[in-house]
């Protein structure tokens, strides 16, 4: 395992080094000037050469692109365009709305998800399973902006007189603020790594009010994260529910299966414990898939509900031809996806004893 | 001699008494009286300024080198000639001097914040970018980036306090959701409501809509140096084949205008004089007969896909007019779609053969923002030769800063330019502002700076707007877009501001500015008693400072969130000092 797991890493290298070089390629192809997506009408001349000389793009590209190697290889990540600040803080603030969203999505779609599946499997051809399907199917044909809207809509205006009625955007009530762990546990001093550490989990409002013990907080973040964590997770409910219920049929078809009814082992355990473990291999496959992508950043859904996440900072950025961002948050989703694999495909060796990582 | 001391009568007592209280309070300058929150007034003697007061001027030595290469600016010299008086020098007259330095961009910071905040030792990532010290009725009290910005009222300000304790800025880029959350109650105003949405908040009873005039004017040009277009009766008869109106109703937004004149109305003078031609095919065909005008040949409409509040939609406000002139007028025209870099440049020098669709959007609210940058004796080569009679009747406009003094000659310009029709106004782009039904004192402003100080929002005491975007930065002097001058406006103060709702400007920091006849020269008097958010008190050399680190390119404090300063070269010229190119 050890040796599998750095030979992976050993392996990302030049995997990440591909999606640095192809997207710095591609940012600079794309049509459009980032000076004059900046400026508009009044990038006159003079400005917008001092604009290049100020960020460096008027340098040959090679040199452009190794400049930014060596700032990367010392841990910087360059400053943003469009806001004057590095991109590490940008990432840094901004990451942990997509982190949060992404588990709060993903606890939805895996608990709803498997719940249905199960359910499906076991009442097999039933109005039960037929009705989950349904479920799924819808979950996965409605286009994500539609669903968002729709659940805006629905819980913010047409229940907003009842108890039932849910906020349509952003993370927190206006006036409610939920002051960085920093600020609360008195460390304002803390830097480096550990302060960066620290910062991030700050930023997922949930931890950090759960962590605090600010009920009113917490309670005003979750509400805030429901909608948008059901917009996002509808797609991967359905797909884990689907993959779920036919993964566990097959199980439950099995030899193994049979001999442990017959040797009267009830039900339920012959279900869970043995079907269900062995059919989440592939569920576990689909998770880790959804993950990565979720990770990415859902960018119709923090539009849609005002949730400034990576997605729609790196969505922002292309507009705004911001290429330090670009190159940025794409190296930051790469690592996400090489990283989600790994972890995977290791979860798959420890599900499965027969499976040997080599 | 009495050893006793002698006792006043006591009546003479009382009446030297009250003779002294008398003449303490006729003798010495007036008192100014200042507003207060419960609307009374109470006087404070006005502070003389201090003897020991040391007036900061720039350039320190000299003055700019006006005329000189490389510098291109109209700014001489700023001068503090003492605590509460400033001087500005200009190269040239300005008529629209209050007028650019009520602009948010030019908003007054303390120079010792300005010193502190400001590091000149790097480029990027300046504490004055995330951190405010105004004047104005609201005070940052914390911006949570990628969420909102929150800010308290001013407790110590000058002018009428703020209405609601605590307003807040947040932002959505989807208007349909925007409209959502003033729906749900969770903001009290909204910026930008969708175009298919006017009618939804209309019919809401528990909202309201206050449509916004754009201050952007579109318009087909002609280039006078290319025939057809250099004979004036084939102008004269497309802009009457034209049919606005359609174009309007159409294809803009609600709250849009047909341009009756080439500036939008809401500026002063801008629809003096007579309106624009009524639609009429027949009678511009006739004309277009009449002048031998050659129907076979098929001519071009210039244009780009660049989306503007003027245009929001090119290609299809382009094929709308090609179709008219077909149909209208039967000229025949084809479809020219340019590349966005290159296409103003080519609009600037004259290049553009055909009719040729652009718009304008006001830097500043006077007059000359749009006639003399189109038609002034400095105006690109966009419409070919000049008009001489035009140049010459602008040229008397910008003479004299009253605007009624000014009236006649943009009676003229107006007349002037209906007749020579360098280009047809189509449109003033439009767009709206909603609130919920229970603000008082909603407004919408043609700057789109809404002062959130003076609403009400029902019996809350927070109020919430929700824009576009999240501003890029909260030191406006170095930044260009809305969204950050809105938020600034609410906390920075300029010597001059906007009425609310409105473009005519006001004082604000400075009581009066002051010109000589030339309007070369403006003498501004700051208001006494303006305290800053961090308690230091406003006075002259904050003036001459915030002006300096933005016009000299070479001072150490010309740093910003990307130090263009784009507002202040755009405005005023161009730097002291500028960098070589």
């Amino acid at each position: 395992m050890p040796r599998f797991i750095i030979r992976r890493l050993l392996l990302s290298i030049p995997v990440l080094f591909g999606a640095v070089l192809l997207v710095f390629t591609l940012a600079r192809v794309i049509p459009g000037d980032p000076c004059i997506a900046t400026y508009g009408e009044k990038a006159t001349e003079s400005i917008c050469n001092a604009f290049n000389i100020r960020y460096g793009l008027d340098r040959p590209l090679f040199e452009q692109f190794i400049v930014y190697l060596q700032t990367l290889g010392s841990g910087d990540l360059g400053y943003s365009i469009r806001f004057g600040r590095p991109v590490a803080d940008i990432i840094i603030e901004r990451l942990p709305v997509t982190v949060e969203l992404t588990i709060a999505a993903m606890i939805f779609a895996v608990v709803v998800g498997v719940t249905l599946g199960l359910v499906s499997a076991i009442r097999r051809n039933s109005p039960v399973d037929v009705g989950t399907m349904i479920i799924a199917n819808l979950g996965v044909s409605i286009p994500v902006f539609v669903l968002g809207l729709f659940l805006a809509y629905a819980f913010a205006v047409l229940l907003k007189d009842t108890p039932l009625v849910l906020p349509p955007s952003g993370r927190l009530s206006p006036g409610v603020t939920i002051p960085p762990l920093a600020t609360t546990w008195g460390l304002q001093d803390l830097a480096g790594p550990p302060r960066v550490l620290l910062d991030f989990f700050s930023g997922m409002h949930t931890f950090n009010a759960l962590v605090t013990g600010n009920w009113a907080g917490l309670g005003d973040a979750m509400r805030h994260l429901l909608l948008p964590a059901i917009a996002v997770g509808t797609i991967p409910l359905a797909i884990i529910a689907r993959m779920t219920r036919s993964s566990l049929l097959e199980v439950l078809g099995l030899d193994f299966v049979r001999t442990a009814r017959a040797k009267g082992v009830k039900d339920r355990a012959v279900v869970i414990r043995h079907g269900l473990r062995n059919a989440m291999l592939p569920v576990v496959t689909v998770i880790g898939l959804s993950l990565g992508a979720l990770l990415s950043g859902a960018v119709l859904t923090e539009t849609i509900f005002g949730l400034t996440g990576m997605g729609r900072t790196l969505f922002e950025s292309i507009n705004s031809r911001d290429y330090s961002i670009i190159q940025g948050a794409t190296l930051l989703v790469a690592v996400f996806y090489v990283t989600v694999n790994l972890v995977v495909d290791v979860l798959y060796a420890y599900l499965d004893p027969r499976v040997r990582l080599s | 001699m009495s050893r006793t001391p002698r006792r006043w009568p006591p009546r003479l007592a009382a009446l030297i008494a009250t003779a002294a209280l008398v003449f303490t309070a006729c003798g010495g300058t007036t008192a100014t009286p200042i507003p207060t929150a419960d609307g009374g007034a109470a006087t404070v003697a006005p502070s003389t300024p201090d003897a020991s007061f040391e007036g900061m001027s720039h350039p320190a030595d000299g003055e700019a080198p006006c005329g000189t290469a490389p510098y291109t600016g109209n700014i001489k010299k700023i001068t503090a000639t003492d605590q509460n008086t400033v001087v500005f020098d200009l190269c040239a007259s300005d008529v629209a001097f209050l007028s650019k330095i009520a602009f948010s961009a030019f908003g007054i910071n303390d120079s010792d914040w300005l010193t502190e905040k400001i590091d000149p030792s790097q480029n990027e990532n300046q504490p004055i970018v995330s951190e405010v010290n105004g004047t104005g009725p609201y005070r940052l009290t914390a911006w949570n980036r990628g969420a909102d910005i929150t800010m308290e009222a001013f407790p110590e300000y000058w002018g009428d306090k703020a209405i609601a304790q605590t307003a807040i800025l947040k932002w959505n880029t989807e208007a349909a959701q925007r409209l959502v959350e003033l729906q749900a109650g969770q903001v009290d105003g909204i910026d930008n409501v969708g175009p298919t949405d006017f009618p939804t908040v209309e019919g809401d009873s528990s909202l309201q809509l206050q449509p916004r005039t754009g201050l952007n004017t579109f318009y087909v040009g002609f280039n006078n140096k290319f025939a057809p277009w250099d004979n004036e009766t084939v102008r004269q008869a497309v802009a009457m084949g034209i049919d606005r109106n359609r174009i309007v109703d159409n294809f803009y937004p609600p709250g849009s205008q047909v341009a009756s004149h080439f500036t939008p109305c809401e500026i002063p003078n801008g629809c003096v004089g007579p309106e624009w031609y009524e639609f009429d095919a027949a009678a511009a065909k006739q004309m277009l007969t009449d002048a031998g005008f050659d129907f076979d040949q098929t001519y071009k409409i210039h244009y780009r896909a660049a989306v503007r509040g003027y245009l929001p939609d090119p290609p299809v406000v382009a094929t709308e007019i090609q179709t008219q002139l077909q149909t209208n007028l039967g000229i025949k025209v084809e479809l020219d779609l340019q590349d966005d870099t290159t296409y103003l440049d080519n609009a600037d020098e004259g290049l553009l053969d055909g009719l040729h669709l652009l718009g304008w959007g006001a830097d500043y609210p006077d007059i000359t923002n749009f006639l003399d940058y189109h038609f002034g004796a400095g105006a690109s080569a966009q419409f070919g030769d000049k008009f001489d009679d035009i140049t010459a009747a602008l040229a008397q406009g910008a003479a004299g800063a009253d605007d009624a003094a000014r009236e006649p000659s943009y009676v003229t310009a107006n007349e002037l330019i209906k007749q020579h029709v360098p280009m047809i106004p189509i449109a003033h782009g439009g767009s709206g502002v909603a609130y919920r039904a229970d603000v008082e004192g909603a407004h919408s402003s043609p700057l789109s700076n809404e002062k959130f100080s003076v609403m009400q929002p029902g019996d809350r005491t927070q109020f919430v707007f929700s824009q576009n975007g999240e501003p890029g930065g909260l030191y406006c002097a170095d930044e260009t877009d809305g969204e950050a001058l809105r938020a600034c406006e609410q906390m920075v103060e300029s010597l001059y501001s906007y009425e609310t709702a409105g473009t005519a400007v006001e004082p604000a920091l400075a009581e009066s500015c002051e010109s000589n006849p030339e309007l070369t020269q403006w003498t501004c008097t700051l208001r006494q008693g303006v305290t800053f958010h961090n308690g230091a008190t406003l006075d002259a050399n904050d003036v001459v400072l915030s002006y300096a680190v933005q016009w000299d390119a070479a001072h150490e404090l010309h740093k910003g969130r990307d130090g263009s300063f784009t507002y202040f070269s755009a405005l005023f010229g161009g730097f002291l000092n500028p960098p070589a190119e």
